[in-house]
C-alpha cells in the first residue's frame, strides 16, 4: 500500500511536474527535469489517470494565482537551493538536534547526488490528498469556531499564527513545485490542521479576514508569497527544509517537544502547536509535564501555540483534564506567590477546574476554541450522559410519588442509596400484610431533581479524600494505629463507591468500586504516612460515559456464603485437600459462590424470603441438629487415626519454607507486599462482592502525602525514555518505570511495583544473605529458576547502575531497592537526583551501588554473569549515548523555571551530558566502565551509607 | 443527669400553681368528661383545646378515676377527643401538634392505668370506638409518620417518637397491647429507618428510635407473623444499618465510659476498689440503675439486628475512631443536595470533617471491640439479675455472631488487628490485670479470651450454668470455623485448656449440688469434645507443632480430672437413672483422653524411673510425648464439628418475654419523664409563631 501510494505519488508528481514545466516560464530550472526524467523513468506504469486531474487543477489554480499575482524577479536565484531541500532526504532525523542538524544536513543535501531517492521516501509518507469529506467537516467546525468563539482570543490567534507561517513555508515550498505535489502530501490522513494549508477552503479566508494585522488580509496565497522574499529569504531555506522535516514521518513528538523549546521562531511554534493534533494522544501524554511546564514558565508564544491543544484535550477528556490541571497546579507552585496567582498556567488551570471546558451539551453552546481534530478519541455525547442519569433513577420511578420540595433536602442520600431502599420497599409492599402506608416522605424520587454531578468532581473528592486521610494518618504516633485508622477511613470511603472516579494509573478505562479496606496498610516512612491500597475497578469502555455499577452491598457475598451450612463445608474440606498456602480468611471451600446465579439469588427474591420467614412465624434458621458424635459412633465401625500421623501432618503444614513474611506491627507493608500478586488478587477477589463480575479487576496505588513527586515524575519520564531507547537498541537492560501522578507540589500517588518487597525487609525477615535469599526463593545454583532469577538480576542491575550513574541517584540505602519475586531490583524513591544528594554529607560518591552482595548473587566477581553485567552496561550507555538528545530535553524543558533541589545549581544539564561521554571511542567506554564499576564495588562509601543507614532510621 | 432536676422542678410549678385556680385546660377538660358534647356550645371548642398548655397529670388522673359505669357515657367524648387529637396532628400551627401529641400520650396512658385488667378490645372502644378504630389509628400513624419524615422541627420529632414509645410500653406486656395491632397494619418501620440513616437525626432520635424498633420487633414475636420481624430482616441499606450500628455502639460507648470514670474514681486501694466495685453493684444509685437498664434496651436492639438482619453483621466490623460522635449540628453539610461523589455516605461528618478530633490516644474502634468490652463489664457480675440478663443476652449475640460466616471471617482477619482491653474482675489469687501491653490481635482473640474470662471467674456457688453452656458453644462454634477454613490462630491455647479443666474439675466437686439443678453431663460432655477436637483435629488449626505436644502435656499432666470425671460418669451411667443417658456419652467421648493418658503416664513415669529424675520438667515430659506418638492409636470421632445452631424459638422464647417486659416498664419510666418536660417545646414553638 505505502509503496503503491508513494508511486501514485510519484507519478502525480511527475505529470504536475511536466505540465508546469511546459506553462510556467518563470521557472526554469536545469537541474530537475533531469532528475524527474528519472523518476519517471523509474515509475511509469504505476500511473493512474483518475484522481490525479482534480488535484491538478487544483495546483493549477493556485499557480495561476501565484503567476497572477506577479511572481518576483528576486526569487529566481533561490529556487534551485529551494527546491533541493524539499527533496533532499530529510537528514536522519534520529540526530536532528534543532541546533545543528539543519545546517550540516543541508550541506549534506546539496552534496548529495540521490536526490530523487530522497524525495520518493518523503512523498511516500504521505498519501495524495484531495478534497476530503473530512476535510470539509473540520473546517465547518473551524467556522463554527470562529463565529462562536470570540471570548478566547488566544487560540484563534495561535491559529492564525500558525497558518500564517504554514503558508509561508508552504508556498516556498510549493513554488518550486508548482510541479509538486499539492501542498499536504506529506501528512498523515488523520492529521487534521492540514486542513489549515488547504488553500481552496474558505474558511481560510474567513480567518485571514479576521486577521489583526492589515497587511495580510487579502486573499492569502499570492500575496504571501510576495512578502515572503522580504521578510525571509534568509530564513526561508531553513523553514522549508524544517518544513519537510516537520512533515515527515520521522518527526515524533519527541522531536515537536524539542523544537517548541528551542525555537524561537513563533511560526515554527504555532506550527507545531498544530501538528500536536495530529499525534495520537498517548505519545503527547507523554511530554505532558513539559508542556505544561513550558506553559506555565516560558514566554506567551509559546503557551499560545500549545494552548489550543491541550483545551482541546481537556475538553476531549476529564482524565487529561485532571492530569493537566494537577501538572499546573504542581509546577505554578515554583513561582512567587503574586506571580503565580496571575500566571498563565493558574488561570488555566482554573478555567480547567471551572468545568468550563464540558463538552457541548446543545448545539446552541458552539465549542469554543479548537475544532476536535479528526483522530480525537469520541466525546461523549450528551445522549449517553442523559442515559446515564436515567439508569440511576430507573428503578426508582415506579413508586408513586407525590412528593414535596423538601425531598430534595430530606433525600440527599444518593440515587443507588435510595434505589436500593426502594427496592426492599417494594418487596415489602408486596410482601408484608401492613404495608399499606405509603410512604411518601422517603419514597425516593429525588433522582429526578437530581442535578448531575460536575464533571470532574468525584474525582477530585475521591482524590482530595485519599490525601486527607494521609494528613490525618500522619498525625497518630505508631504503624499499628495507623493502619487501624486507614482501616476505618477506608471503610467509610467505601460508602461512596463505586462513583464514577478512576485510577489514573490504570492502563485501561474503569470505575472504582471498592476500596478492601483491611488491604490497605501503612508504608514505611518517618513522619510522613505514604500508604499502599488496594482497588477493586471493574473496566468499562469509557469511563466518563458508560454507567456507574450499581453499589453491591458488602453483605452480598455474606449471604452467598452463608447459605451454605457448616457441615456442608466441612464435608468438602474432607474431600479437598487445601494448599498449605492457604492463608487465613480465604474461602476456597465454599462451592461456586461467584456463580452469579446462585450467589444473588437468595437477596434478588427477596420477597421469598419474606412469605416463608412469614409463615415460620420466626426468622430463626431451621436449626439443624447435629448427630451426636457418640451414638453415631456406636452405629458405626470405629476407624481409628494414629496419633502420630495427627502430629505429623501437623508440622508438615508448618513446614513448607517461610514464602511469605510475619506480620510485624513495625512493618506492616512487608506482610502486605510479599503475598504474591495473584494470591492477592484472588484472595481479595473472593471476598468482595463485586468479586464475581466479569470485568472486575485489582489495582494498586501507593498515596503520599507531603511530599513533593515532581522529581519522581521527571525521574519517571527519563526511566521511561532510556527504557523505549534500550529496546529500540534491543539491549537487553531491565527497569522498571513506576507511574507518578502528581497531584500538587506537595502530594500525589505512585503505582507500586508489583511482587517486590525491599531489600531492608528481604533481609530483616529472612535473616539471610541476598545469595541465600536467592537460593532459597528461586532454588539451588543450577536450577531453571535460579538461573532465570540471576538473569533478571544481572540486567536489572545493569540497568539500575547505569540509571543511578546517569542520574546521580543518591540516598541508596536498601528500603529504597526493591527486589521482585523474579529476582529484579528495582530502585525506588528519586528523591535525590542530578544536583541533590541528602544531607550533603558526602556519602554515596560512587556511581552507583553495587555492593559485593550484588557481586556474590551475580556469581562473584570472575563469573561470567558479572562480565555479562559488564557487558550490558557498556551496550545500554552506548545506546543511551545514541539517543542523548531525547534524555537531556527531557530533563532539559523541567529545569525551566523550577526549584526543583535536582535543579540546585548551574552545571545541572552540562553534568547530565558530560555523563554520557559524547567524546569517548567505544573502547574508551568500556574502560569507563570498567572503572565505574571497580570504583562501585570498592567504594567505601557505600557500605559506610548503609551503616549509616542502619544506625539512623534501622535500615538494613 | 439534668433530667431529673427538671422533673423535679417541673413537677413543683406545675403542682403549686394548679391547685388555688383551676387551668381554662382544665375546665375544658371536665367539659369533655362531661356527658354534653363539649362542641354543642362552643363550636371552636376543639380548636382551643389544642391552643391551650396540656395538664398531663390531670388529664391522666381524670381518665383513671372514670367509673366502668361513666365510660359507656362520656367514651364518645373520649372518642372525639381521640379524633381530634389525630385531626390536630396535620395542623400547620406547632403548637397545636404538639398539644395534641401530648393529649394523645395522657389517652393512651390514663386509660390503660384504669383498665390494667381491662382487655385490649374494651380499651380500644373506649379511645376510638371499635368501628372508626382502624380508621382513627391510620390516619394517627400516618400523620406520626410524615411528621417524622418531614423536615419539621426536630424536638416534635421527638416527641413523636416518645409517644410511640408510650404507646408501645402502656402495657407491661408487650404482646397484650391490642392497640399495637394498627400500628402493624400501618407500619412506621420506614420513618425508623430514615431516622437512622439520616446522620443529623440519628444523633438526636437514634437512641429512641433504636429502642422502639426493638420492642415492636418483639410485639407477638412467636404467635403472628409480625411486619417489623420480617422487614428488618431483610434491610440492606448500608447507611441505614450503619445508623443503627451506630447509635448501638454509641450508647454501649457511653456505659463504658461510664464504667471506667467509676472504676477510676475507686482507684484509692485495692480493697477499696474491690468493694465499692462490688457496693455499687448492689447500691448503685438510680442513675447507674437506669443506664444499666436503657443498655438492656439498646442491647435487644443489637441482638434483633444480629439474629434477625444478616446484613448487619457487616456493620460490627464497621471500624471508625473511636470517638463520641456528636450529633452533627444542623449544618448544610450533612446533606447537600449534590454530593461529591453522587452518593451520601452515611458518616459524612466524620469522613468529610478534615477537623476531627485527632486525639493519639483514640484508638480506632468498631461496634463488636466496644460490645466485646460492654461484656466484659456486664459478665464481671452476674448476680444482679439485671446483669444476668444482660450478660446472657450478650453471650447469646456472642453465639449468633460465632455462628455467622462472614463475622467468622472478619473476627480472624489477619489484615484487622486491635487492642481490645478487657475489663478483668479483681480477683484475690491474681492480681488486677496490666492491660496496656496487650498485643493487637486478630478480634477472635479477643473473644476466647474473654470466654476463657469469664471461665474462670464464675465457678461458685450460685452456678450461671447456663452462661457456661454458651460459653463452651461459642468457643466450640470458633473452633469449628478456624478447622473448615483452616486457620491457625496464634492464641495461647493452653489458658482455654486449663480453664476448661479447672471447669471441669469444678463441675465435679460441687456434683451433688449442681445436679440438682442442671445437666452437668452435657456442659462436661461439651468440654470433653472441645478437647476431642484438639486431639483430632490439631493438625488443621494449630498454629504450631509444638501447640499439640503441649495440649498433651496438659491432659497428661491434668490426667486426674479426667480420671475423676471417668469415674463419676461410668457410676452415674450403670446406675439407672434420669442422667444414665447423657453420662454415658461422656463416658464415650473421653475414649481418646483416656487413651493418651494411659498411654503417656506409664512412658513418663518409666521415663523418670530411669533417669532417675523424681520431678520431670516440662521440657522432658514433651520429650517423651514427642517420642511416643507413633504407638498411640486415637479413635476418630464424628460430629465434633457440628453444632445445634442457635435459635430463638422455642428455648429463648421465655427469656427474651421476660426481658422485653422489663424493658417495657423501663422504658416507661423514662418516657413519662421526659414527655412531662415540654417546656424547651413550648418555647421554641412560641417564638416561631
Amino acid at each position: 500500500m505505502q509503496s503503491r501510494v508513494g508511486g501514485q505519488n510519484e507519478s502525480n508528481r511527475k505529470r504536475l511536474q511536466k505540465q508546469s514545466f511546459h506553462q510556467d516560464v518563470c521557472v526554469k530550472d536545469g537541474i530537475r527535469p533531469e532528475r524527474n526524467t528519472g523518476v519517471e523513468e523509474r515509475l511509469v506504469g504505476s500511473d493512474g489517470p483518475g484522481t490525479k486531474t482534480g488535484i491538478f487543477l487544483r495546483c493549477r489554480s493556485v499557480l495561476n494565482r501565484i503567476r497572477g499575482a506577479s511572481v518576483a524577479g528576486t526569487l529566481h536565484p533561490k529556487w534551485p537551493t529551494l527546491s533541493e531541500h524539499p527533496s533532499s532526504p530529510s537528514a536522519s532525523p534520529r540526530s536532528s538536534s534543532p541546533s545543528g542538524s539543519i545546517g550540516s544536513s543541508g550541506s549534506l543535501c546539496s552534496s548529495s547526488p540521490s536526490e530523487g531517492i530522497g524525495s520518493s521516501g518523503v512523498s511516500s509518507s504521505g498519501e495524495p490528498r484531495g478534497p476530503s469529506p473530512q476535510l470539509d467537516v473540520i473546517s465547518e467546525d473551524a467556522m463554527e469556531m470562529d463565529l462562536g468563539g470570540q471570548q478566547v482570543i488566544d487560540p484563534e490567534v495561535a491559529l492564525k499564527a500558525c497558518q500564517e507561517v504554514l503558508l509561508k513555508v508552504k508556498l516556498l515550498d510549493n513554488r518550486p513545485g508548482q510541479d509538486d505535489q499539492p501542498p499536504p502530501a506529506e501528512a498523515p490522513e488523520r492529521s487534521s490542521p492540514q486542513w489549515l494549508l488547504n488553500p481552496d477552503t474558505s474558511s481560510i479566508k474567513e480567518e485571514d479576514e479576521d486577521e489583526e494585522e492589515g497587511h495580510r488580509q487579502a486573499p492569502a496565497p499570492p500575496q504571501d508569497r510576495l512578502s515572503l522574499p522580504q521578510s525571509a529569504s534568509s530564513s526561508s531555506s531553513k523553514q522549508s527544509w524544517l518544513l519537510r522535516l516537520f512533515e515527515s514521518k520521522l518527526f515524533d513528538v519527541s522531536m515537536a517537544i524539542s523544537y517548541l523549546y528551542k525555537s524561537k521562531e513563533p511560526g515554527v511554534q504555532a506550527y507545531i502547536g498544530n501538528r500536536l493534533f495530529s499525534f495520537p494522544d498517548g505519545e503527547v501524554d507523554f511530554y505532558l509535564p513539559q508542556l505544561l511546564n513550558m506553559y506555565v514558565h516560558m514566554d506567551t508564544e509559546v503557551g499560545d501555540s500549545i494552548r489550543p491543544y491541550l483545551i482541546h484535550r481537556c475538553r476531549g477528556s476529564i482524565t487529561f483534564s485532571l492530569l493537566s490541571a494537577w501538572l499546573l497546579g504542581a509546577y505554578s507552585s515554583d513561582m512567587h506567590i503574586s506571580t503565580q496567582r496571575h500566571s498563565r498556567g493558574t488561570k488555566l488551570r482554573k478555567l480547567i477546574l471551572s468545568d468550563d471546558l464540558k463538552p457541548p451539551a446543545h448545539p446552541s453552546d458552539p465549542p469554543r476554541s479548537v475544532p476536535p481534530s479528526v483522530s480525537d478519541s469520541p466525546v461523549s455525547s450528551p445522549a449517553h450522559r442523559r442515559c446515564h442519569r436515567r439508569h440511576n433513577s430507573n428503578n426508582v420511578d415506579a413508586g408513586p410519588a407525590p412528593d414535596g420540595p423538601d425531598q430534595g433536602e430530606v433525600f440527599a442520600s444518593p440515587s443507588r442509596r435510595t434505589h436500593q431502599r426502594s427496592k426492599s420497599e417494594a418487596t415489602l409492599a408486596s410482601g408484608g400484610p401492613s404495608a399499606s402506608l405509603r410512604r411518601t416522605g422517603s419514597n425516593p424520587k429525588v433522582e429526578a431533581m437530581h442535578e448531575e454531578p460536575e464533571r470532574l468532581r468525584p474525582q477530585r473528592e475521591f482524590v482530595k479524600s485519599l490525601f486527607c486521610i494521609g494528613k490525618r494518618l500522619a498525625t497518630l504516633p505508631t504503624k499499628e494505629q495507623k493502619t487501624q485508622r486507614l482501616i476505618s477511613e477506608l471503610s467509610l470511603l467505601n460508602h461512596k463507591l463505586p462513583a464514577r472516579v478512576w485510577l489514573p494509573t490504570a492502563e485501561r478505562q474503569h470505575h472504582v468500586c471498592r476500596l478492601p479496606p483491611t488491604q490497605g496498610v501503612v508504608l514505611n516512612s518517618k513522619d510522613k504516612a505514604p500508604y499502599i491500597i488496594y482497588i477493586e475497578v471493574l473496566e468499562c469502555h469509557s469511563f466518563e460515559t458508560s454507567p456507574v455499577p450499581v453499589r453491591i452491598p458488602e453483605t452480598r457475598i455474606h449471604s452467598s456464603r452463608s447459605e451454605e451450612s457448616l457441615d456442608s463445608g466441612a464435608t468438602a474440606n474432607a474431600n479437598s485437600i487445601i494448599t498449605s498456602e492457604h492463608r487465613a480468611g480465604s474461602f476456597s471451600t465454599v462451592p461456586n459462590y461467584d456463580n452469579d446465579d446462585e450467589a444473588w439469588a437468595t437477596d434478588d427474591i427477596g420477597q421469598l424470603q419474606v412469605e416463608m420467614e412469614g409463615q415460620t412465624s420466626s426468622s430463626d434458621n431451621i436449626s439443624q441438629f447435629s448427630v451426636d458424635s457418640i451414638t453415631s459412633l456406636e452405629s458405626k465401625e470405629p476407624v481409628f487415626i494414629a496419633a502420630g500421623d495427627i502430629r505429623r501432618r501437623l508440622s508438615e503444614n508448618l513446614a513448607h519454607p517461610p514464602t511469605s513474611f510475619k506480620w510485624d506491627p513495625e512493618d506492616p507493608s512487608a506482610v502486605a507486599l510479599k503475598e504474591p500478586w495473584e494470591e492477592k488478587v484472588r484472595r481479595i477477589r473472593e471476598a468482595s462482592p463485586y468479586g464475581h463480575l466479569p470485568n472486575w479487576k485489582l489495582q494498586s496505588v501507593i498515596v503520599k502525602c507531603g511530599d513533593d513527586l515532581r522529581q519522581e515524575l521527571l525521574a519517571y519520564q527519563v526511566l521511561k525514555q532510556l527504557q523505549s531507547i534500550w529496546q529500540q537498541e534491543r539491549v537487553p537492560l531491565w527497569i522498571k518505570p513506576y507511574k507518578i501522578l502528581v497531584m500538587s507540589s506537595d502530594s500525589g500517588m505512585i503505582e507500586p511495583v508489583l511482587n517486590a518487597v525491599s531489600l531492608h525487609q528481604v533481609k530483616k525477615q529472612s535473616q539471610l544473605s541476598l545469595l541465600d535469599y536467592f537460593l532459597q526463593e528461586h532454588g539451588s545454583f543450577t536450577t531453571e529458576a535460579f538461573l532465570t532469577a540471576q538473569r533478571n538480576f544481572v540486567q536489572s542491575c545493569a540497568g539500575y547502575s547505569l540509571i543511578c550513574y546517569l542520574l546521580q541517584v543518591k540516598d541508596r540505602h536498601n528500603g529504597n531497592i526493591l527486589l521482585d519475586s523474579e529476582g529484579h531490583i528495582i530502585h525506588i524513591d528519586f528523591g535525590f537526583i542530578l544536583s541533590s544528594s541528602p544531607k550533603n554529607l558526602g556519602f554515596e560518591t560512587s556511581a552507583f551501588k553495587l555492593t559485593s552482595e550484588f557481586v556474590d548473587v551475580m556469581g562473584g566477581l570472575d563469573g561470567d554473569m558479572f562480565i555479562y553485567y559488564k557487558m550490558l552496561m557498556l551496550q545500554g550507555l552506548i545506546a543511551a549515548r545514541k539517543h542523548m538528545e531525547k534524555v537531556l530535553q527531557i530533563v532539559e524543558i523541567m529545569q525551566q523555571g523550577s526549584h526543583l533541589p535536582c535543579f540546585h545549581g548551574s552545571s545541572t544539564i552540562r553534568g547530565l551530558k558530560e555523563r554520557f561521554h559524547m567524546s569517548l571511542t567505544e573502547e574508551q567506554l568500556q574502560v569507563l566502565v570498567e572503572q565505574l564499576v571497580d570504583g562501585s564495588m570498592r567504594s567505601i562509601t557505600t557500605k559506610l551509607y548503609d551503616s549509616f543507614q542502619y544506625v539512623t532510621n534501622g535500615i538494613m | 443527669m439534668s433530667q431529673v432536676e427538671k422533673k423535679a422542678g417541673l413537677l413543683r410549678r406545675t403542682s403549686s400553681s394548679k391547685k388555688p385556680l383551676k387551668e381554662k385546660v382544665v375546665l375544658m377538660y371536665d367539659e369533655i368528661f362531661a356527658k354534653e358534647d363539649p362542641a354543642k356550645n362552643n363550636p371552636r371548642f376543639w380548636d382551643e383545646l389544642f391552643l391551650m398548655k396540656v395538664n398531663l397529670e390531670y388529664l391522666e388522673s381524670k381518665l383513671e378515676s372514670i367509673d366502668g359505669e361513666d365510660v359507656q357515657c362520656i367514651q364518645d367524648n373520649i372518642n372525639s377527643l381521640f379524633h381530634h387529637c389525630v385531626q390536630a396532628l396535620g395542623e400547620e400551627h406547632q403548637i397545636k401538634v404538639v398539644n395534641a401529641l401530648q393529649t394523645l400520650c395522657a389517652l393512651f396512658r390514663g386509660v390503660h392505668q384504669k383498665n390494667k385488667s381491662a382487655s385490649g378490645f374494651d380499651i380500644i372502644n373506649m379511645l376510638m370506638g371499635f368501628d372508626k378504630a382502624e380508621q382513627r389509628m391510620k390516619d394517627l400513624m400516618e400523620s406520626l409518620d410524615s411528621l417524622l419524615c418531614g423536615d419539621g422541627s426536630e424536638s416534635l420529632k421527638s416527641l413523636c417518637l416518645k409517644l410511640l414509645l408510650c404507646l408501645v410500653t402502656v402495657t407491661d406486656n408487650i404482646s397484650q397491647n391490642t392497640i399495637l395491632e394498627y400500628v402493624m397494619i400501618n407500619s412506621i418501620f420506614e420513618a425508623i429507618l430514615q431516622i437512622l440513616s439520616d446522620s443529623s437525626s440519628r444523633g438526636q432520635h437514634g437512641y429512641d428510635a433504636v429502642v422502639l424498633l426493638a420492642l415492636l420487633v418483639n410485639y407477638r414475636k412467636y404467635e403472628s407473623v409480625n411486619p417489623y420481624i420480617v422487614k428488618l430482616s431483610i434491610v440492606d441499606d448500608e447507611p441505614t444499618l450503619d445508623g443503627m450500628g451506630m447509635v448501638v455502639h454509641q450508647a454501649l460507648t457511653e456505659y463504658n465510659r461510664q464504667y471506667k470514670d467509676k472504676e477510676e474514681e475507686h482507684q484509692g486501694g485495692f480493697f477499696s476498689a474491690l468493694t465499692s466495685m462490688v457496693g455499687s453493684m448492689f447500691i448503685a444509685d438510680a442513675d447507674e440503675k437506669l443506664s444499666v437498664q436503657t443498655n438492656e434496651a439498646i442491647l435487644l436492639a443489637l441482638y434483633e439486628a444480629v439474629h434477625l438482619n444478616r446484613n448487619f453483621i457487616t456493620v460490627l466490623a464497621q471500624s471508625h475512631p473511636e470517638i463520641d460522635i456528636v450529633p452533627a449540628p444542623p449544618t448544610p453539610t450533612p446533606t447537600t443536595p449534590t454530593t461529591p461523589l453522587g452518593t451520601t455516605p452515611p458518616s459524612l461528618d466524620v469522613i468529610n470533617n478534615p477537623e476531627l478530633p485527632l486525639d493519639p490516644n483514640l484508638q480506632t474502634s468498631n461496634l463488636l471491640i466496644t460490645f466485646l468490652k460492654y461484656a466484659s463489664i456486664v459478665m464481671q457480675d452476674t448476680k444482679d439479675e439485671h446483669r444476668l440478663n444482660s450478660a446472657r443476652l450478650c453471650l447469646i449475640i456472642l453465639t449468633c455472631i460465632a455462628e455467622d460466616q462472614y463475622a467468622d471471617a472478619f473476627l480472624h482477619d489477619d489484615n484487622m488487628n486491635f487492642r481490645v482491653t478487657l475489663h478483668r474482675m479483681p480477683m484475690r489469687h491474681r492480681k488486677k490485670a496490666v492491660g496496656k501491653n496487650i498485643p493487637s490481635r486478630p478480634l477472635v482473640c479477643a473473644v476466647l479470651d474473654l470466654m476463657v474470662e469469664f471461665v474462670v471467674t464464675h465457678m461458685m456457688k450460685d452456678f450461671p450454668f447456663d452462661l457456661y453452656l454458651r460459653c463452651v458453644q461459642i468457643i466450640h462454634k470458633l473452633l469449628c470455623y478456624q478447622k473448615k477454613c483452616r486457620i491457625r490462630l496464634h492464641y495461647t491455647w493452653r489458658e482455654l485448656w486449663s480453664a476448661l479443666i479447672n471447669l471441669l474439675k469444678f463441675l465435679m466437686s460441687n456434683e451433688t449440688s449442681l445436679l440438682s439443678k442442671h445437666n452437668i453431663f452435657h456442659l462436661a460432655l461439651l468440654i470433653v469434645n472441645l478437647f476431642n477436637m484438639f486431639i483430632t483435629y490439631g493438625d488443621t488449626f494449630l498454629p504450631t507443632s509444638n501447640s499439640y505436644d503441649e495440649l498433651y502435656y496438659e491432659i497428661v499432666r491434668m490426667h486426674q480430672v479426667f480420671d475423676n470425671l471417668y469415674c463419676m460418669v461410668l457410676r452415674v451411667s450403670t446406675n439407672a437413672g434420669q442422667w444414665k443417658e447423657a453420662a454415658s456419652k461422656v463416658t464415650h467421648a473421653l475414649v481418646n483422653i483416656r487413651a493418651i493418658i494411659n498411654h503417656f503416664n506409664p512412658k513418663i513415669e518409666s521415663y523418670a524411673a530411669v533417669n532417675h529424675i523424681s520431678q520431670l520438667s516440662e521440657e522432658q515430659v514433651l520429650e517423651v510425648v514427642r517420642s511416643n506418638y507413633d504407638t498411640l492409636t486415637l479413635k476418630l470421632q464424628d460430629g465434633l464439628d457440628q453444632f445445634e445452631r442457635y435459635s430463638e424459638q422455642p428455648k429463648e422464647a421465655a427469656f427474651f418475654k421476660e426481658l422485653v417486659r422489663s424493658i417495657s416498664l423501663n422504658v416507661r419510666k423514662n418516657v413519662s419523664l421526659n414527655t412531662l418536660s415540654q417546656d424547651v417545646l413550648l418555647k421554641e414553638f412560641s417564638t416561631i409563631s
